[in-house]
């Protein structure tokens, strides 16, 4: 059953073994899985339950029904926007399918360093074949790779950089190039058609428009969850209130910091907030001679990993993806305004962009805004990030120039600099990469209730519950103790897979 | 290190009262720093509309700049529906959000008499003057003030290249044909 609260009406009252707050790649999983299991399960989602007959393609309708304030959401600085899903399933409805396990290394530096001695590939493997079997992911065609992931490939093997094409989510995939905005194919195997369905048809009572704005807990047991109906736009209407015996909180990076800190709960390591990882990244525009309609295809599925050995080093790198945007979110990365902007604009249809993400060390904070959907979200790079992510601006250039493009705009707010072939390259890792002067962005937050063995330093523990309070989980982005520094979505998944089946495990005690 | 910004050791008398008068007017942006950001303003309001009709009119102007193509034939943003965009997508979001964007308008317009010391508001400037002025909100050493551009900017950029009539002057082919929508 998944009910938008919104048209019902009326204020929610419910109890249930488990309440999940929160439907993305976390979320979605564990209820689905629970209830699978035969748990009663109530799932809040305080966004809306849109569906591909709602996906119209279009930025102005999707942008404010996809996103965390219309896709505006920003740090508070103003340096970094953040990209991040308002709705039933989540970012998953909204991201381009890249589908990586977590890296081994990644797992043995968790292992090392923050004594998750049980995060071990081995172990985390029934859990990504799972969620791998369920998403459909398989491995992207040659074939279907579109002009600008052909542009960008091109360059990559002139250059001899390692590359390589991934595997997605994907089933049935026309190529129209809309991912951003909603599949209205329902081609991407997002949360919102896979995991919230099977959540539903196991008796998940799935409830849209309900968002959670206390955890309550009771004898150092969690009891119940307070909260509003709240229309698209945020504002309250009804109230909600679910008993449960487990809380499973799943409302992102952002989100769940913000709801623990709210709810005065889980924090004695004084860490839920801390240790934000954004996955930052900057993007470079190449101009091809000809019109390449980037928008079209599958936007994003060539991966260069030249830049990124986690065997090497576990704390640093970054990746290369292309991106692709349309008219709107184009327009929005490029400088300056009227006929300035404009010369950049004219050509669109040429554009391929590539952008470098960074596995980052910096760490920023989340703290509770006068707003609920108004966080705020403090980053700023350290040093050393700020001269790789620098040096990543000559990466992009020479990719884009051996792929072909006749010139590369570095979209400096002021002073963009535009590049020919030939030109010295290096002036871009002088100029280099400073908040509030190039456009930078992160989709993938995490790291805020980080997961650890000491609960003097982290917030939950191997299985994702809290060190402090009995049946309160975490099972989003969030609990990863660093960055993670590959595209999140399937390590999301597995790690609240891996929680749904310990809860289960533990149920007996949790019952009692 | 220097404690004092090289800038403001230069300052001479005028530049101090500019400064001064400037001061006044970023203080009461300081809101502003998560932009875009108001209150619903009571006659926008009334109407059902974010905006009332000056600021309406304000931001009309402040966007015609933001999106003018210097091309023939280009269409004109107010023969288009990017103001009604921008409106309704203002409408839609947290007051949290939109709480500071009339007050924003209204500092651009009055921001020649500030900035600039000329004695007429942004709407009565020519299209040149405009530019200089939105060049000043751009390249100022103010961060709020550079915030307040790109907030203005984007919105006028989301409801122009959303539109249309604008796709053709960037060569975007515009949407797939739509799915049938399931039957009711």
């Amino acid at each position: 059953m998944i009910e938008k609260l919104l048209e019902r009406g009326g204020d929610l009252v419910e109890s249930a073994d488990v309440c999940v707050i929160g439907s993305g790649a976390g979320g979605a999983v564990a209820a689905a899985e629970l209830a699978a299991r035969g748990r009663s399960v109530v799932l809040l989602e305080q966004g809306h339950h849109w569906t591909r007959a709602d996906f119209t393609q279009r930025e102005d309708e999707m942008l404010p029904r996809l996103f965390e304030e219309a896709g505006m959401r920003q740090t508070t600085d103003g340096a970094y926007t953040i990209l991040q899903g308002r709705n039933l399933g989540g970012s998953t409805v909204h991201n381009l399918c890249y589908a990586f396990r977590a890296p081994e290394p990644i797992l043995r530096l968790w292992r090392e360093e923050h004594g998750l001695s049980e995060l071990t590939a081995e172990a985390l493997s029934p859990s990504f074949l799972r969620v791998e079997k369920n998403l459909r992911v398989k491995q992207i065609l040659e074939s279907e790779l579109n002009a600008s992931n052909r542009i960008i490939r091109t360059g990559a093997q002139r250059l001899g950089y390692s590359g390589f094409v991934a595997r997605h989510n994907r089933e049935g995939c026309i190529g129209a190039g809309y991912c951003i905005l909603g599949c209205s194919y329902d081609a991407k195997q997002s949360m919102l058609i896979t995991y919230v369905p099977r959540a539903s048809a196991a008796g998940a009572r799935i409830y849209a428009n309900a968002r959670a704005e206390r955890i309550e807990a009771e004898g150092g047991r969690v009891r119940r969850v307070l909260g509003r109906v709240v229309d698209h736009d945020g504002r309250p209407h009804g109230s909600v209130e679910v008993k449960a015996k487990v809380v499973v909180l799943a409302a992102g990076a952002v989100a769940s910091p913000d709801l623990l800190l709210r709810s005065g709960m889980a924090n004695g390591s004084g860490q839920v907030g801390k240790n934000l990882h954004l996955h930052p990244s900057v993007l470079l525009a190449g101009f091809m001679e000809e019109p390449i309609e980037a928008y079209r295809g599958i936007p994003q599925s060539y991966y260069i990993d030249e830049f990124i050995n986690l065997e090497k080093d576990p704390h640093r790198g970054y990746i290369l993806m292309p991106i692709s945007g349309f008219p709107v979110l184009t327009a929005a990365n490029l400088p300056g305004f009227g006929r300035a902007h404009f010369a950049h604009m004219a050509k669109f249809s040429r554009m391929v962009g590539l952008l470098a993400l960074l596995h980052d060390r910096s760490a920023g904070s989340v703290e509770s805004g006068r707003s609920l959907t108004k966080p705020r979200i403090a980053y700023r790079m350290e040093e050393s990030d700020r001269l790789e992510l620098s040096q990543s601006l000559v990466h992009i250039a020479k990719v884009l120039f051996a792929g072909g493009a006749r010139s590369v705009l570095a979209p400096y707010w002021q002073d963009p600099v535009e590049l020919r072939p030939g030109d010295d390259l290096s002036v871009l890792e002088r100029r280099g990469v400073r908040e509030g002067e190039i456009g930078l962005a992160s989709t993938h937050p995490q790291s805020t209730c980080r997961m650890g063995a000491d609960p003097r330093t982290s917030v939950v523990n191997a299985w994702g519950e809290s060190h402090e309070v009995a049946g309160l989980f975490l099972a989003d982005m969030s609990v990863f103790p660093t960055s993670l520094g590959a595209p999140p979505q399937l390590t999301t998944a597995a790690l609240a897979d891996r929680t749904a089946f310990h809860i289960l495990g533990r149920w007996p005690e949790f019952a009692a | 290190m220097d404690p004092l910004p090289t800038d403001f050791r230069r300052t001479t008398r005028r530049g101090f009262l500019r400064l001064a008068a400037a001061s006044a007017s970023l203080a009461a942006l300081a809101e502003l720093r998560s932009l875009p950001a108001a209150a619903t303003s009571a006659a926008g309001e009334a109407s059902g509309r974010f905006f009332g009709p000056s600021e309406t009119e304000i931001l009309t102007q402040i966007a015609e700049r933001m999106v003018d193509c210097g091309q023939a034939g280009a269409p004109r943003l107010r023969a288009t529906g990017a103001i009604a965009t921008i409106d309704r997508t203002c409408l839609a979001l947290d007051p949290a959000t939109t709480r500071l964007l009339p007050t924003a308008l209204r500092l651009v317009e009055y921001g020649p008499l500030v900035f600039d010391w000329t004695f007429r508001r942004f709407t009565q400037l020519g299209d040149a003057e405009k530019d200089a002025s939105l060049t000043g909100w751009m390249t100022s050493r103010f961060e709020i003030r550079r915030l307040v551009f790109r907030a203005l900017r984007n919105l006028s950029l989301l409801g122009y290249y959303s539109q249309e009539e604008s796709w053709p002057l960037i060569g975007y082919a515009g949407p797939l044909l739509r799915p049938p929508r399931p039957s009711a």
